[in-house]
């Protein structure tokens, strides 16, 4: 050893002494918490079971063991499956709309692609539009287009319009200049190095991400129901309301079904997308 | 000794269908080109645009009719009435709190459903899918109508909306939690089980500092999202900023409701940055 | 406590052969090497001294008790008296190293103390001094991460001298290391053989840090024994037959490139 290590080398004794000690940390953190849910259980009125309360209780798991057979089947307008579909469908056209209004947004807010100001502009409208919670849009919109599917499509581009321009902005500031580099040396023109450098690069992140909010759309699309923008949520809603238990039970499947199936469909694709685009 | 570990790829659906072209060269070596998908999946996407515009009934007459009706009341939202504002404090603070307590409740409830939903703990195959299956089921009813069915059984007020965020919490922190948990690095387990710990102590000692800090991490990111679903739980009753949402719409009262928004753009954004804070001391 | 092997045979679920008819003994105190090419079975010999796999047949008497006999409470008593080096460490990386050595006093404490993570003044002293026996008292605070394989492996060693085993198990200690810091941690498994009577157990894949450290060796070659005795009688022709005439793996064949340490 030389004599610096000498020096240097303490006993155990020493070292303990000289440790860390983080014991009050750890009583003010605990100490912060405990007060924070004393103050919000204090804050909640617990009023015990509403006069039915229990009546409705035992209403949805009798329903969800006795779904409306006749229900799940009828293909009419009423049936699960008719508003399934229309469920489906405002996802649909809100997640496409969306997508494609959300480009231009999107490259209008990358500050790698327009002036900061221009950009600053847009990612504040965007802001706003993610601000409004899509219940608020949905109520906003009702009185443009009236209760039904169309209200909830609306409803559903505009929100789409905030998350996916968000997401492929981060897309977009991520490019790997060095392609551009490399057409650039091989003599490519602009129209060229956008189409065959940068495109290729978004579009695996731009398809993963519309597969993403539409996973998000349909859940979203059942919720909007509520207010009146069509689809599988408001007859549910309706039901509840007249307690009419066994048709809850089937909408309540319909539902339940739907999500688990898109999410697993849109798992798998998003896995395939990750794993390497094929033509 | 073990052999080659190349997995052996079963040829997709696709490409036994539309068999691939074989392209030959000159020097005699061939190459399989697989037929793009791409007609395929943009014809697939057309046709579902096409079908949902004719179930939906969308009609982009009717938005440029009345297209300014919307400019109306936007223009009244982003005048807020200030006046309002003191109204505004009393159910802010109700969605704060039942977002807190319900984001707690929720996250402590999926720390032993998640440990049972782990591939890499618990081994016993049905239960582990019986658990998974129900935290699925859990996580696909929307927030809004457990809200709903709760102010029914419990009543109006912030009880219902805090059972809804309870549950809500619970399916979201529940998943997140198990995909970590399956990422975890086993090999100290195994030195304490090697040096004569249960398996109980082992995963205590061993596994859960490992997971500590994404736990709360997840947990920070529920509550964000919770503070943003709990200002609308009370549209159907469960208390908090959805009551006066409901409220102010139903007076027509766009200049309150922006007041309203306002309040909940500037508390969304004071989570945000305060959890964006928390979870960058965590990693 | 003497480790005894008597017509051990491990046969795995899928057909392999593991060991085939292994008998031999180890008294207290011996410092063995066991060599072979990989897949031989060095593994497996050692990790069914402390029942991290099960024996198929024969006897495997340690202290004079079955192995296989252990179960639940009896067997994890029996493991707190032998201790395991692994060639990955399997430290808790985000924790502290003397968090670390601390974790070998869990399987004594009461369960409360063990949920909140409380060790007393003592326990903390004695873990201390486990890192001083093998050199990193300073970096007792810091987090295992930040620290080098070789800085690693001896936070694991110090692990196991707070467990205070009379047999100690490794499994391949040094095959993640460079070559100094091996023989670094090579050194201190010397040391702790003849400070404290250890009995160590070692598998190792490089011949020439085995010949320079152990005092015995035993050569495996497709489950079965073919070389046991002192390493002075080690010759070429006994690493032939082990390695089956293939080139002998060896430690000192890659350069030094640091200087003195």
């Amino acid at each position: 050893m030389t004599v610096r290590e000498m020096e240097k080398h303490l006993t155990p004794a020493e070292v303990y002494e000289a440790r860390p000690k983080n014991f009050w940390t750890r009583i003010l953190i605990g100490a912060v918490l405990l007060i924070l849910v004393v103050w919000s259980a204090q804050g909640i009125k617990y009023n015990g079971i509403a006069a039915k309360g229990s009546e409705v209780a035992y209403g949805v798991f009798y329903g969800l063991v006795h779904p409306d057979q006749a229900l799940l089947f009828n293909f009419t307008s009423e049936g699960v499956t008719y508003l399934t579909l229309q469920t489906i469908a405002i996802a649909v056209l809100g997640t496409v709309f969306g997508a494609i209004l959300a480009i231009p947004v999107s490259f209008l807010s990358a500050e790698n692609v327009v002036p900061k100001w221009l950009a600053f502009i847009f990612r504040a409208l965007v802001l706003l539009i993610r601000t409004i919670p899509s219940l608020v849009w949905a109520l906003v919109w009702i009185r443009v287009t009236g209760p039904g599917p169309f209200c909830g499509v609306v409803t559903q581009s505009i929100c789409s319009i905030g998350m996916i321009s968000k997401m492929y902005v981060t897309a977009i500031e991520d490019l790997d200049t060095g392609i551009l580099d490399a057409m650039d040396a091989c003599g490519c023109t602009t129209f060229q190095k956008i189409r065959c450098g940068i495109l290729p690069q978004l579009s695996a992140s731009f398809i993963s991400t519309t597969i993403y909010r539409f996973d998000i759309n349909l859940k979203d699309a059942t919720t909007l129901g509520i207010v009146g923008a069509g689809g599988i949520g408001a007859s549910l809603v309706q039901a509840i309301n007249s307690r009419r238990w066994s048709m809850v039970g089937s909408y309540m499947f319909g539902l339940i079904l739907l999500v688990l199936i898109i999410e697993w469909v849109s798992t798998k694709i998003r896995a395939n997308l990750a794993r390497g685009e094929r033509g | 000794m073990a052999s080659t570990n190349e997995p052996v790829l079963k040829t997709p659906l696709f490409d036994r269908i539309f068999k691939p072209e074989t392209i030959t060269l000159a020097s005699g070596h061939s190459v399989q080109r697989p037929r793009t998908r791409a007609y395929l999946i943009w014809g697939i996407v057309l046709a579902a645009v096409i079908i949902s515009i004719d179930v939906t009934g969308f009609d982009f007459a009717i938005i440029a009719k009345r297209g300014h009706q919307l400019a109306v009341i936007l223009g009244k939202i982003f005048h807020p009435d200030f006046t309002y504002y003191s109204q505004v404090v009393s159910p802010l603070l109700d969605t704060i709190k039942m977002s807190l307590l319900g984001t707690i409740i929720g996250c402590v409830l999926s720390l032993p459903f998640s440990i049972l939903a782990s591939s890499n703990i618990n081994r016993n195959k049905p239960s582990l899918l019986i658990v998974r299956f129900l935290l699925s089921i859990i996580r696909s009813v929307p927030t809004l109508i457990m809200a709903s069915v709760c102010a029914l059984i419990y009543g109006l007020g912030t009880f219902a909306g805090t059972i809804a965020i309870s549950i809500f919490t619970f399916g979201i922190v529940a998943k997140m939690l198990y995909e970590s948990i399956e990422t975890i690095d086993m090999k100290p387990f195994e030195a304490m089980t090697a040096l004569g710990c249960n398996q109980f102590r082992a995963f205590w000692a061993a596994c859960v500092p490992q997971i500590l800090p994404t736990y709360l991490s997840h947990c920070l990111y529920c509550f964000e999202i919770n503070i943003r679903a709990a200002a609308i739980l009370g549209y159907v009753g469960a208390g908090g900023l959805g009551v006066l949402i409901n409220e102010r719409i139903g007076w027509r009262d766009y200049e309150g409701l922006g007041t309203v928004l306002l309040m909940l753009f500037i508390l969304v954004l004071l989570i945000d940055q305060l959890s964006t804070f928390l979870r960058s001391k965590l990693s | 406590m003497a480790i005894e092997f008597k017509d051990v045979s491990k046969t795995y679920p899928n057909g392999t052969k593991g060991l085939k008819h292994v008998s031999l003994k180890i008294e207290q105190g011996e410092f063995v090497a066991i060599i072979g090419l990989s897949g031989a079975g060095k593994s497996t010999m050692i990790r069914t001294i402390n029942r991290m796999i099960d024996v198929t047949s024969g006897q495997l008497l340690v202290d004079g008790v079955d192995v296989m006999t252990l179960k639940g409470k009896s067997l994890r008593k029996f493991r707190r008296k032998i201790g395991m080096i692994f060639q990955s460490f399997n430290l808790i990386t985000r924790a502290t190293v003397i968090r670390n050595v601390l974790t070998s006093a869990v399987p004594d404490m009461p369960w409360y103390k063990v949920l909140f993570g409380v060790y007393s003044k003592e326990q903390k002293m004695k873990a201390l001094e486990a890192l001083d026996k093998v050199g990193i008292l300073d970096k007792a605070y810091s987090r295992c991460d930040e620290l080098s394989g070789g800085q690693q492996q001896r936070v694991a060693l110090a692990r196991t001298l707070n467990q205070n085993p009379t047999i100690i198990l490794a499994d391949e200690p040094v095959a993640s290391l460079d070559p100094i810091m091996a023989d670094v941690v090579m050194s201190d498994f010397q040391r702790v053989n003849k400070d404290m009577n250890m009995t160590i157990l070692l598998n190792i894949h490089h011949v020439d840090l085995a010949l320079k450290y152990a005092t015995r060796v035993i050569g495996i070659r497709a489950g079965e024994v073919v070389y046991d005795g002192p390493v002075k009688s080690v010759t070429k022709e006994v690493l032939d037959q082990v390695y089956n005439g293939n080139e002998i793996p060896q430690m000192g064949k890659e350069e030094h490139q640091h200087g003195k340490h």
